[in-house]
């Protein structure tokens, strides 16, 4: 235990020379070359099959396709002015829709949840939140089969809906927009509670104590005091929600209808039944385009907020 | 009545909080409906009757059609295959990433530490994009082999970023230690930094081998016609018709993922806080 040494990010200063030997000298050019070898690999893996491959996207996206509906290489800008076609331009407003009331969804759900395990959940708290993680990783169209299945037309939630008299025969809930972002918000919500955990359990509680000593009820307290304290938790959830599910199409198939089709769906159809693959292509990019705002967006929030937190 | 003054509330006694009613509600709701979907495709892989709506008792005939239906079967040895394959793959080179990274203080280091981290931040409908792209555009037929490269690609990141903070919470002195006693930096790296990063090692390649075979979208892009890893077929067979025998391979699927993440949680236990380890970690 005597051994034991504190975290230590930087070399320390070398020792000073107390056996009689002579150290070593410190590692030289060559030692360290070791470190490069090891980056190597793996850097010139992501570059060729991930980064060249997003640059072969954007280059396709100026394409246009042969007689045989191949893609060729161009200058054509048909493909970005397509964009603005109304047909596409309204699935793309209703995916960001949808991927934004999903985000916005989430954090509704997630900060009673975060809270009441973070804070309440005592010695389970662990456990549950392990509970929470697991079905995640359960396979993902396998959960939201299951899901389509429970809030399909004579499913056990309709009619449980129906029983109690909060919804009639033509309720449904499938095919429909609400459908779609209930697959999303299914599928995503962990991505909230994950952060909103994290921050909660960082939070100093001494100040949710301070506020109802001050007279705060519960609901002020929590929006005055939790809220703000965990609120660069709830922002990385938003954006963790947000990314994945504006690009997916899954859910858009299952629990939608022909009328609540995303992005993903398009560019999914480019490729595999229209073989438009320019198209396709430059739909990606759109997709890319507004998901790098929003990342770049997070960025710039949180480093005025750690601007402000260290002044 | 003084006006200004609040009247004064029963204080509490210190560290006894009221149970937030509302929050402990939503979280319940929560927990069923988490579980609700999931709960019935597992009843209903064990229904004696075609119907997914209705239980109609117990049977094993699903799970029988599936262990009878060879394109089902070549569809999880391809799974398996691939799990495996991008497992070795990504957890070699992902090591190496992070041993390189966290050491490596110049621009190599840099552009690696980047371009890592743009994987995920990606959706992965745009990673298949750009798998199909270059595949096509390097003229290469699509089959397992394109799947496994495409998987690889997007596992590296992970093995990197769960190895990275391991990396950097090492203790170089210890490193140093091992060569002041005559070991070349390989041995040290070998024999010292290697059975210290174990656990975390560990615990990523089990993940990623759960991450892999459960991965859907990466797979639908990049795979050739016969054979396709079990989610894509799972995928067909959800969108053009279902049959019972989904729920049969979903609850295979399902223990099979929950088996292994509980098992890349429990692994960092398993090594626990016991023998030398933390000599090094210095966590």
């Amino acid at each position: 235990m005597a051994l034991r040494t504190p975290v230590r990010t930087e070399r320390p200063a070398p020792a000073k020379n107390v056996g009689g030997r002579g150290r070593r000298p410190r590692p030289s050019a060559a030692g360290a070359r070791i470190w490069t070898w090891l980056t190597l690999p793996g850097t010139v893996w992501m570059s060729v099959f991930f980064i060249a491959s997003l640059l072969l996207v954007a280059a396709i996206s100026f394409g246009t396709t042969d007689q045989l509906g191949d893609p060729r290489f161009g200058t054509d800008l048909g493909n970005l002015k397509a964009l603005a076609d109304p047909a596409y331009r309204d699935v793309m407003v209703r995916s960001l829709g949808y991927a934004l009331l999903t985000s916005v969804i989430c954090l509704l759900i997630a900060y009673p949840v975060a809270y009441a395990v973070a804070l309440h959940a005592g010695r389970f708290k662990n456990a549950l939140i392990a509970a929470i993680v697991v079905p995640f990783f359960a396979n993902y169209l396998v959960r939201m089969y299951g899901w389509s299945v429970l809030l399909s037309d004579d499913g056990p939630v309709l009619q449980l809906l129906r029983a109690v008299g909060l919804a009639d025969d033509h309720t449904k809930i499938l095919n429909t927009g609400f459908g779609v972002i209930a697959g999303l918000v299914y599928g995503f919500v962990v991505f909230m509670i994950i952060p909103l955990y994290a921050a909660m359990e960082r939070m100093d509680t001494a100040l949710i104590e301070a506020g109802r000593d001050l007279y705060g009820g519960p609901l002020r307290t929590f929006l005055f005091v939790t809220v703000p304290a965990t609120r660069q938790g709830a922002a990385a959830g938003m954006v963790l929600v947000f990314l994945p599910a504006m690009g997916d199409f899954v859910s858009a198939q299952f629990m939608g209808g022909p009328n609540q089709i995303m992005i993903g769906n398009l560019i999914q159809d480019k490729f595999f039944e229209g073989q438009d693959w320019p198209l396709g292509s430059a739909l990606t990019m759109a997709l890319m385009a507004v998901l790098l705002l929003a990342m770049f967006g997070y960025l710039r929030r949180t480093r005025k907020d750690e601007a402000e937190a260290t002044r | 009545m003084n006006p200004t003054a609040p009247p004064p509330r029963p204080r509490r006694r210190r560290g006894q909080r009221r149970r937030p009613v509302f929050a402990i509600a939503v979280t319940v709701v929560f927990f069923v409906l988490l579980y609700l979907p999931i709960a019935m495709v597992v009843l209903f892989s064990f229904n004696a009757q075609k119907s997914l709506t209705i239980f109609k008792g117990f049977s094993l005939r699903w799970y029988e059609a599936f262990f009878h239906d060879s394109v089902l079967l070549g569809s999880l040895g391809m799974s398996l295959e691939v799990s495996l394959v991008a497992m070795l793959g990504s957890v070699v080179l992902g090591v190496a990433l992070a041993l390189g990274l966290v050491r490596n203080k110049g621009r190599l280091g840099a552009y690696a530490g980047l371009i890592m981290m743009v994987p995920l931040i990606t959706p992965e409908i745009v990673t298949g994009v750009a798998s199909l792209l270059l595949f096509k555009g390097l003229g290469v037929t699509l089959n397992s082999g394109t799947v496994m490269i495409a998987e690889i690609t997007f596992s590296i990141s992970y093995v990197t970023v769960i190895l990275r903070s391991r990396v950097a919470a090492l203790n170089p002195e210890v490193e140093e230690a091992a060569m002041d006693l005559g070991a070349t930096r390989w041995q040290a790296l070998r024999l010292v930094t290697l059975p210290a990063l174990l656990p975390a090692i560990l615990a990523s390649a089990v993940l990623i081998f759960a991450l892999v075979f459960d991965d859907f979208v990466l797979a639908y892009f990049t795979t050739g016609v016969d054979p396709q890893p079990l989610a894509v077929r799972i995928y067909s067979a959800i969108r053009f018709g279902v049959e019972p025998t989904i729920n049969a391979v979903g609850t295979l699927m399902l223990a099979g993922s929950i088996t292994l993440i509980g098992l890349a949680l429990a692994i960092p236990r398993l090594f626990g806080r016991r023998g030398g380890l933390d000599l090094i970690s210095g966590e």
